[in-house]
């Protein structure tokens, strides 16, 4: 029994090694594949000419909702990622934040500023993926999309009302600030590519407010009329026939599953790419469109990938993902430093910048009213350490933010705020001086000081420490407050049960944003500041058309902040773009656009 | 027996819905949902914020919330499900359905390889049992058992799918790393096989010099690039595993049993002959009456070859198999397997050097497929395939102890067991004793494990899918998780909740029908 258990021993060896080794005896002509790598190879370099590429990239691992990224439910920072690359308007964003008009798409000019009116001019060889002429009644749906006052409307022609008795406007945009500002329809010709909108006030943010468009004739066509009778209907208010186009706005551009486009004559495009195909839970690509009038795409398909931030790194190294744009932590950054010479990492900015708040709320902190105790604390604050220890091992251009509307990569212009609004008394920390103003706060003995911050996040948790370690020698007794309800307490909570707030704003390089956060008016001041001046220069800002007067306006009003110490600015949050060194022209931006901005120029050249 | 099943059935039910108030109100007071809004300073924030509010409801309390989603997912019982929707306002119901698709095909392999693979090291640990083969498999099933699925999922990205990639673009080994490999698998086969110290030398001698001879030959002939299997080579690999099979479930000397086999590899040869062109080329055409022609691409080649090789192997075991039809059924239809499995291999292998010269780098560390892969069939199904390597591995590893423990307890049990001695006192081969005495009934209470992992299917695997890039249950139970988004978690805990109700049920009826003890 013995040996013939022996001998199962050999057989199992000779045949697991003869599976492997067998092809000694084979001759090529069995095999169906001709393993003729010359071939291959000589096909390669003619296969490949630089137009025929393909580049992938990778917002996130969210999947892409929808065409009519204005509307609510399809609307998400992924998914206009996407849709701004098929779609041109008047303006785009450059890398620092500031708006340009985008001349191959069209231009505008303010012709007049009391009231505010603006005109727009499409060129003349804009037309749609399908040949249609992008032109004025694009511009009225746009218009009529984003104005509340059209109703839904049910078959009787009665408004419908939703679950609170309130009634549904007829297209379910995420924005109706275009119609707030400009109540009547912008004046034009059909058929004519020139167009005037006339607002109602003065709006500095006017340049934000006409983009692009969503093509009006598949509305039209959807709803049984010509392009120009919903042009005229719009015109003329006509509710039942918007409430129609509305349906069709809000519902017909849905998706028919997750990985299938709507028809294709439903989505017709405005820009260098349109829509190619989507892989659901995988991948979506876009292609060359054949119609774009302007400098075509280098790169005939540009792909995105749906895949996790974390995982962006490796697969960059891998050649799954070309340029990524992962999220900046200590240990991205380790990862990219060891990737190697193929890959070209670079350090971008962003809009959205760490800092901390006072709560002024009356009577809700010690701090309410008491300027000398914001005073002591803003002394104590270790800013140029927390960029130190948290900012400087991700980014060669960390530096303390001493403003609050402009960014310090926005150069000139952050040089000259700062310079009038702030001396730089809060950039080193003095504890004695620190000392001295808790004293003439006339507080007693250990102040608590509740920071509140939202959970799951070590950089604020860090930076609590950080603070901690330092205000505690003043006689403060910091205390982190981590809380998954930090946004409610903020927002709506009139102060209650936090001193100091640590979080960040993002922003989308608008003009008046400050308002709504710093006037004692404003929807987003949960913090209850209250300041005339900086009031009244925030109410000059908000009004005004003028750039210069503008930026007179931030000065004051960032002087008024430090002055009445609404809170400190800490820090821009940093970025990091990383790709295949072969790419030209990746350029990175802090907007919310992304580093694929300017996708349809990207090449690679090898 | 109907009330039993009733009894358990309602108080599973019950057990659902407790859970189900519980975790939606602990996903409601996970967090805000409304937190990245709320920092915003857009414009549109207001409208956002009550868009989000009126998707999911937020002006509610959760208790009402929750009977909204309970009376959406009653909506089961009359055909209309309705698992709400997503903070975004999309259908959850659609997006369940897909994600369930995406995790089986990840999963439903990776739980196989983990049951074979964990039961026969579960087996031959026990047989060996405190062997050092016993101590070093042991010590390694628990390091993968503890690793986390983050870490080993990142090594294998960087070892299994970038420095892979770097290596086949030439496809090269060097002879240093030739002599360690084999060295290295002779050491691992005389560790396998055991033996007296000769036998053990002369196993891991005789396997060092033919892996070395094989791969100076694969690498001269540039085989990791244009590797190829040939028939001729799958018939003779597939006789080795009948005979394996034979020697393992019957004996050799069983004159029906042998020829039944020889009948169902005959059989299945000329079966493989008639389908290797359509194979190969992916498709055969049917020219049916006036000008008609059906075509059958790829997959229904493959299912009808399967078909074939099924019936062959029952009709070799019913024309042969005589009074040991039983034994030769089983065994031909090992076989049979095992000739299918070669045959598909045999393709893919084949097409391995045209895959490689359309993606040259082969292993993918994200997604289940190439973005717009274009080739035949067999490099579709390469690309697909290749995906599925490192997350396969992945799970397998983590999953392969809980078995291999399980089966090694068990089977040590049985063989304590008063049978087991009698059956070896009464003369019965080692090999008999095993395999008809011990290892059937050592399976019994694996039952329930398994039961609970086909359960667990469903649900996905978390963290494998979030870190390989795959839109399934498990992704979709973490993004609901993050977003403070109830309806995607409660989607989730649903269908793996009632999935592992279920198998747990059908465990317990089938351990009734398998150990008539259990029946009372």
């Amino acid at each position: 029994m013995k040996a013939r258990k022996f001998l199962g021993v050999i057989a199992a060896t000779a045949a697991a090694s003869l599976v492997l080794s067998a092809c000694t005896a084979e001759t090529p002509s069995t095999s169906p594949s001709p393993s003729d790598s010359g071939t291959n190879a000589a096909e390669e370099p003619s296969e490949e000419p630089v137009a025929d590429d393909e580049i992938y990239y990778s917002v996130g691992a969210d999947q892409w909702s929808g065409y009519n990224s204005n509307h609510s439910a399809t609307y998400n920072a992924w998914t206009s990622v996407v849709n701004d690359r098929v779609h041109s308007g008047f303006t785009y964003y450059e890398p620092d934040g500031t708006i340009v008009q985008n001349e191959e798409f069209g231009s505008f000019e303010m012709i007049s500023d009391d009231p505010l009116t603006v005109k727009y001019n499409v060129v003349d060889e804009a037309v749609w993926s399908d040949g249609e002429p992008i032109d004025y009644v694009d511009a009225l749906l746009d218009w009529a999309s984003q104005n509340s006052t059209f109703l839904s409307l049910d078959e009787e022609g009665n408004a419908i009302q939703d679950e609170n008795g309130a009634d549904v406007p007829a297209f379910n945009s995420v924005s109706y600030t275009l119609g707030e500002y400009v109540p009547e329809p912008p004046a034009g010709e059909f058929g004519g590519k020139e167009f005037t909108y006339t607002y109602s006030e003065a709006f500095p943010d006017w340049q934000l407010m006409v983009s692009g468009f969503y093509p009006s004739h598949v509305v039209a066509k959807a709803i049984g009329l010509t392009k120009e009778e919903l042009g005229q209907a719009i015109l003329d208010g006509d509710a039942q026939v918007i409430s129609d186009a509305g349906k069709f706005w809000n519902e017909g551009w849905a998706n028919p599953a997750i990985g299938t486009f709507p028809d294709a004559e439903l989505i017709p495009v405005s820009g260098p790419y349109t829509y190619g195909s989507w892989e659901a839970g995988n991948s979506l690509t876009l292609v060359r469109n054949e119609a774009w009038w302007g400098e075509p795409a280098k790169t005939a398909r540009l792909t995105f990938r749906f895949v996790a931030p974390d995982q962006h790194v490796q697969a960059l190294r891998n050649g799954d993902l070309h340029v990524i744009e992962p999220q900046a932590t200590v240990d991205t950054m380790a990862q990219l430093e060891g990737a190697g010479d193929g890959i070209t990492v670079e350090n971008s900015d962003s809009l959205t910048w760490e800092h901390i708040d006072f709560n002024q709320n009356e009577g809700a902190s010690p701090f309410a009213g008491n300027l000398a105790l914001r005073e002591a604390f803003a002394y104590c604050v270790p800013r140029q350490q927390i960029v130190d220890t948290l900012i400087a091992p991700l980014t060669d251009k960390a530096q303390v933010m001493n403003a609050r509307e402009v960014f310090p990569f926005q150069n000139e212009k952050y040089n000259e705020v700062v310079e009038a609004a702030y001396d730089g008394r809060y950039d080193a920390v003095d504890l004695d001086l620190a000392r001295a103003k808790f004293e003439e706060a006339g507080v007693t003995g250990p102040v608590d000081v509740k920071i509140t911050h939202a959970v799951n996040n070590q950089r604020r948790s860090d930076t609590v420490d950080l603070i901690k370690a330092s205000c505690d020698q003043v006689g403060f007794n910091v205390i982190s407050s981590a809380s998954e309800d930090f946004a409610d307490r903020y927002f709506t909570g009139a102060g209650e049960n936090w001193d100091v707030a640590l979080f960040a704003w993002s922003g989308s390089g608008q003009i008046a944003s400050g308002p709504n956060i710093y006037h004692s008016q404003g929807g987003q001041n949960g913090a209850g500041f209250s300041n005339a001046d900086v009031d009244a220069a925030f109410d000059q800002l908000a009004t005004s058309l003028d750039p210069a007067v503008q930026l007179e306006a931030v000065k004051k009003a960032e002087a008024g902040l430090w002055a009445e110490l609404h809170g400190l600015p800490l820090y821009a949050h940093p970025g990091v773009v990383a790709y295949d060194s072969t790419i030209q022209n990746v350029r990175p931006t802090a907007t919310q656009t992304k580093v694929v901005w300017n996708a349809h120029q990207w090449e690679r050249v090898s | 027996m109907l009330k039993y099943v009733a009894k358990r059935l309602g108080s599973s039910v019950l057990v659902l819905v407790g859970a189900s108030i519980l975790l939606y109100f602990l996903v409601t007071v996970s967090g805000d949902p409304l937190e990245d809004l709320q920092e915003s300073t857009d414009h549109n924030r207001e409208t956002l914020i009550a868009q989000r509010t009126r998707w999911m409801n937020l002006d509610l309390p959760w208790y009402q919330r929750y009977f909204r989603w309970l009376q959406g997912v009653g909506g089961c019982f009359r055909g209309a499900c309705d698992f709400g929707f997503d903070r975004a306002g999309q259908r959850v119901t659609d997006a369940v359905g897909q994600a369930a698709v995406v995790s089986l095909r990840l999963v439903i392999l990776a739980t196989l390889l983990s049951i074979v693979i964990g039961v026969i090291i579960g087996i031959v640990t026990a047989i060996r049992q405190y062997s050092a083969f016993d101590y070093v498999t042991t010590f390694l099933a628990f390091v993968f058992f503890s690793l986390p699925s983050f870490w080993l999922a990142v090594l294998l990205k960087e070892y299994g799918a970038i420095r892979y990639n770097d290596w086949i673009a030439s496809g090269r080994i060097s002879t240093t790393a030739i002599i360690l490999i084999s060295i290295g698998l002779g050491l691992a086969l005389q560790f396998i096989m055991g033996g007296s110290v000769k036998r053990r030398l002369f196993t891991g001698g005789v396997a060092t010099v033919v892996a070395i001879g094989a791969l100076f030959y694969f690498d001269n002939n540039n085989w990791f690039r244009e590797p190829h299997l040939g028939l001729p080579l799958v018939f003779v690999a597939t006789a080795g595993a009948a005979v394996l099979a034979i020697a393992l479930f019957s004996t050799l000397k069983s004159k029906r049993v042998l020829y039944s086999a020889i009948g169902t590899i005959v059989g299945g040869a000329v079966v493989a002959l008639v389908f290797n062109n359509a194979l190969a080329g992916g498709g055969i055409r049917f020219i049916g009456g006036g000008g008609t022609s059906v075509e059958f691409g790829g997959w229904a080649i493959i299912f009808a070859l399967g078909l074939a090789l099924l019936i062959v192997g029952i009709a070799a075991a019913f024309i042969f198999g005589g009074d040991n039809r039983g034994q030769a059924v089983g065994i031909n239809l090992v076989t049979m397997l095992v000739l299918y499995i070669l045959l598909i291999a045999n393709q893919a292998v084949g097409n391995w050097a045209n895959y490689l010269g359309l993606q040259s780098r082969p292993i993918s560390t994200i997604g289940a497929q190439t973005p717009n892969f274009s080739g035949n069939f067999w490099e579709t199904f390469l690309d697909s395939g290749t995906q599925l390597i490192l997350p396969t591995v992945a799970l397998t590893l983590i999953s392969i102890a809980g078995y291999t423990r399980y089966t090694r307890a068990s089977m040590l049990e049985v063989l304590n067991q008063d049978y087991v001695r009698t059956a070896r006192a009464k003369g019965l081969s080692e090999r008999v004793v095993i395999t008809k005495h011990a290892f059937r009934n050592a399976l019994i209470p694996l039952t329930t494990i398994v039961a609970l992992d086909f359960a667990a299917l469903v649900g996905g695997a978390v963290i494998t899918e979030q870190i390989f890039g795959w839109k399934g249950m498990g992704e979709l139970f973490r993004t609901g998780l993050e977003n403070v988004d109830p309806n995607p978690v409660m989607a989730f805990f649903l269908v793996t909740g009632t999935a592992a109700v279920l198998m747990n049920l059908l465990a317990d009826l089938v351990y009734g029908a398998l150990d008539p003890r259990i029946r009372r």
